[in-house]
């Protein structure tokens, strides 16, 4: 007589801690035989819908899946517009897209952080993970004029400077964020809840990691220094000094100090560039001297800059353009073909969550029911960013 | 890089949980308390835009950079001119359910008729009202009413305590 | 023919007689609704202040949002319950009023002070601990009536749970039993005098007492029935309205009346009695009830602080660390009856 001993259990979209996408796991008594993700629930056409826009249009749109790192969606996109029109950008304005970028990665792992608490059951971290994703908030908005989708890097350059006095409040933020990373030690890290839920669970192995095409954090605590910003730096990496964040147990605590050392090197780099900034134009000459002489004051003492008007019609000549950036959650690629009219023939963006997903069968197998989110928020993965 | 954490006991990892658990109950709170305290934001927000019809030219490139097509051109009636011929005037219009707030057309206006105001919290009384014809859209931004006159904040970064919003007056 | 005077002096007489006061009012029936609707309010903000911002706030301002929870009670009993088509009808509906029930019946062997009770026995420790071991039966039941995979898992979870706290609570209790030489709480209230409080005499017993009462009622760091990110709400998912007011406080019931028991046993009971309250029978029980808060207030802290285990790991806990702590607790007791420090 057969008897049913697995359930088919359906933790979809309206579940407390799914996120947006389905999982349909086969569990017997507390153990989970098989995990299969089912992607595809926010997918939004974003790269058929690039073809219909021109390529300055295309900017606010490539921010979007990612929520919380859009400054590193934006620069990746802008990198391969810059190869394809055959601009560079000014030093000064590599630095101030490195400041962002930087800014922009505290602010995704604090976010990954929280929501990793949450599924655990801490709401503590919960909310504190958001309260000092605040602050980065306040100073990007204090940059651009945006809290969360800014828009601020175009091909050419950026578009503002540096406002008065930004330098002495980001080094009050940044002290201040190093100390409330203590206090994150003392009532999580170091809790012996946390620590019993986290250790030893969802290991992944180096072969393994490197053999399915992980990246991003998940790859670097499987103890794989692999980093693009040191294998092919860009903007203005090469003249910085940071460390590649490695451990070597692969488990979920691995992976949940790594994003933590990540925001220590990233507070580095940000008092590094402010202090190296050189001074200049932030935006290349190329479209500087398109811009009536009229302007000229206005630029200087507001600090901004105004869009010449062919960046409302970019044709870039025909030929196609590839760039790599690493996001906050792994390596970002970007392909643009352009035929020579205002729109692309084809584009195409692989996100780091994309690659990620795969870990969801391979690694919550022959573990507990509440391994599941457990593992799921320690890949920080994200599934707008997935699906695209 | 941060050390694995290791401590002997593991009594003393709880205890010294609890006891940040118990030190942060001392702490102050970080909420702003809208409506009765609303943030003053800084000048080079990304809020609403004014428009202003004198120094606008008309030439179009507001609407044609405008990635989610909330600004439109409008054909504003036909004006005779001493030769006789119908000269039909564009005026742009916006519509506020798509606009995401950019600021491409403001950086792009070559007359620099288009600017940002720091008002974001408007709320409209039926979905037509939020689609700005070119008429409506030269009378000003929206303005916001609340029910009681609130108290203005600014936020700024404090050494010991993050964010502190501090009267702004 | 009795005129108007003398009914109401007959029903003031059968209001306050002891065996219906204690388990009606206090601290019975009434008594729980006040504290559940003080402690859970209190929770909300003791986290809220802990993650830097409010709790309740804007439901009479003044105190705070202190009356949040009569709003919520309001709003589930206007709320409609909805009974799923394939559930079990009848163990759906009455199987939150059972499990409320179930956890505030141990009242009833409670007593107040000295010389006001229900009834007097020498076993009402037992009694009392013996009447809680019927909440888990009725969780599985509503478990299984909800036909829901989520629901299962969640009582079968706290089936599994059962195992590892029931047996350690009683050892803990019964090695106060041994310490005072007797069962009946009244005597073992009066044996604490002065500062010969359960609490500096047994502290292994007192420890593991407390642990076990946030094991065996879903607090933080063991809320694994209704774990929120695992199994939607443990048992209870498929509860709308008034039904789900009832199993969100019946938790809260049942640790309070652990939380009585805790101060009976460890903290001296309603001794000591000062002058001022001396006048009735009723009023020492208030600083029983002051106790007990302030215990509770302490097991409600730990939302702030801990996340949840995994099941397995909270019943090897159960088992290997808890029981041999409490299994030496009861040589500490027979140890301290030998040297002759409690007679």
């Amino acid at each position: 007589m057969s008897e049913e001993r697995i359930i088919e259990l359906l933790i979809g979209p309206q579940h407390p801690s799914s996120g947006h996408m389905r999982l349909v796991a086969e569990v017997d008594g507390d153990v989970v035989v098989r995990l299969k993700p089912n992607i595809g629930y926010v997918h939004r056409t974003v790269e058929k819908l690039a073809e219909t826009k021109k390529y300055i249009q295309i900017i606010p749109l490539v921010e979007r899946p990612s929520l919380a790192d859009t400054a590193n969606h934006n620069l990746g996109y802008v990198l391969a517009l810059e190869k394809l029109l055959g601009v560079e950008a000014p030093p000064r304005a590599q630095y101030l897209r490195t400041i962002l970028a930087e800014m922009n990665r505290i602010h995704s792992h604090f976010y990954g952080i929280g929501i990793h608490g949450i599924m655990l059951g801490s709401s503590t971290v919960f909310m504190w993970g958001f309260a000092d994703r605040e602050i980065m908030i306040e100073m990007a908005q204090w940059l651009t004029g945006a809290r969360l989708t800014y828009s601020y890097i175009i091909p050419g350059g950026v578009r503002r400077d540096l406002p008065q006095g930004f330098e002495d409040e980001m080094e009050k933020a940044l002290r201040y964020l190093e100390r409330r990373l203590e206090d994150y030690d003392r009532i999580f890290i170091r809790n012996p809840v946390t620590r019993a839920r986290l250790e030893g669970v969802g290991v992944l192995k180096k072969e393994d990691a490197i053999r399915l095409g992980i990246v991003g954090p998940n790859l670097r605590a499987s103890g794989v220094p692999y980093d693009v910003r040191k294998v092919q730096p860009y903007c203005a990496y090469p003249e910085l000094e940071f460390d590649v964040v490695v451990r070597e147990e692969g488990d979920s605590m691995a992976r949940l100090l790594v994003r933590i050392g990540e925001i220590k090197q990233s507070m580095r780099i940000i008092r590094q560039a402010l202090k190296q900034i050189p001074d200049g134009p932030i935006l290349s000459e190329n479209y500087l001297k398109m811009i009536p002489p009229k302007w000229k004051e206005f630029m200087e003492t507001k600090r901004r800059v105004k869009f010449p008007a062919i960046m409302a019609n970019l044709r870039p000549p025909k030929g196609e353009a590839f760039s790599r950036v690493e996001a906050a959650r792994g390596e970002l690629i970007y392909y643009v073909v352009s035929d020579g009219s205002v729109t692309p023939y084809r584009f195409r963006m692989v996100t780091p969550s994309f690659r990620n997903v795969v870990l969801f069968e391979h690694l919550i197998r022959e573990c507990r029911v509440a391994d599941i989110p457990a593992i799921y928020g320690s890949l920080d993965y994200f599934p707008p960013e997935a699906d695209r | 890089m941060t050390e694995r954490p290791s401590s002997a006991i593991k009594l003393f990892d709880h205890l010294r949980a609890i006891g940040t658990g118990i030190k942060y109950l001392f702490l102050p709170r970080m909420t702003v308390r809208y409506p009765e305290e609303v943030m003053k934001l800084p000048d080079g927000y990304r809020g609403m835009i004014k428009y202003h019809k004198e120094i606008c030219i008309s030439c179009g490139l507001c609407a044609q950079i405008c990635p989610a097509n909330a600004m439109k051109m409008y054909l504003e009636g036909e004006s005779q001119t001493s030769e006789g011929k119908a000269k039909v005037k564009r005026r742009p219009g916006i519509n506020y359910t798509r606009c995401i707030f950019c600021g491409f057309c403001v950086d792009i206006c070559p007359t620099g008729a288009l600017e940002h105001v720091g008002i974001h919290d408007v709320a409209f009384d039926s979905f037509e009202a939020q689609l700005f014809k070119p008429k409506d859209f030269e009378k000003g931004p929206p303005v916001v009413e609340y029910e009681r006159p609130p108290k203005l904040v600014r936020s700024k970064m404090d050494l010991r305590r993050g964010i502190i919003y501090e009267p702004a007056d | 023919m009795m005129n108007l005077m003398d009914l109401l002096k007959w029903i003031i007489n059968l209001v306050f007689s002891p065996w219906l006061f204690v388990p009606l009012i206090f601290p019975g029936l009434v008594t729980v609704f006040i504290v559940i609707l003080f402690i859970i309010w209190f929770e909300r903000k003791l986290a809220a202040k802990v993650q830097l911002r409010y709790g309740p706030l804007y439901v009479l301002k003044q105190l705070g949002g202190a009356i949040q929870l009569v709003a919520d009670l309001l709003r589930y009993l206007f709320a409609e319950p909805i009974i799923p088509e394939s559930a079990d009808k009848l163990a759906f509906m009455l199987g939150p009023i059972f499990l409320f029930a179930a956890s505030y019946i141990p009242t009833v062997a409670i007593p107040v002070s000295k010389s006001f009770y229900a009834f007097r026995s020498d076993i009402s420790l037992l009694i009392s601990l013996g009447l809680l071991t019927f909440g888990p039966a009725i969780t599985l039941i509503t478990g299984w009536a909800s036909n829901d995979k989520f629901s299962l898992i969640g009582g079968l979870r706290e089936g599994y749970l059962t195992m590892a706290y029931e047996i350690p609570l009683f050892i803990s209790a019964l090695s106060m039993a041994a310490l005072y030489g007797t069962m009946d709480l009244i005597e073992i209230v009066e044996s604490q005098v002065g500062w010969k409080w359960g609490l500096f005499l047994n502290p292994i017993a007192a420890i593991t007492f407390l642990i076990l009462a946030l094991m065996s009622t879903s607090r933080f760091p063991f809320e694994i029935v209704e774990a929120e990110s695992e199994i939607v709400m443990g048992p209870f998912t498929e509860y709308s309205g008034i039904l789900y007011g009832l199993t969100m406080g019946a938790s809260y019931v049942k640790f309070y009346v652990l939380c009585l028991l805790f101060s009976i046993m460890f903290l001296g009971g309603w001794k000591p009695v000062p002058k001022f309250l001396s006048w009735s029978p009723i009023a020492p029980g208030v600083i029983l009830l002051l106790k007990s808060l302030a215990i509770m207030v302490l097991g409600v802290f730990m939302r702030a602080v801990y996340p949840r285990y995994r099941i397995d790991q909270a019943l090897r806990m159960g088992w290997h660390i808890i029981l041999p702590m409490s299994i030496g607790s009861v040589f500490l007791s027979l140890g301290l009856l030998l040297w002759g420090v409690v007679s």
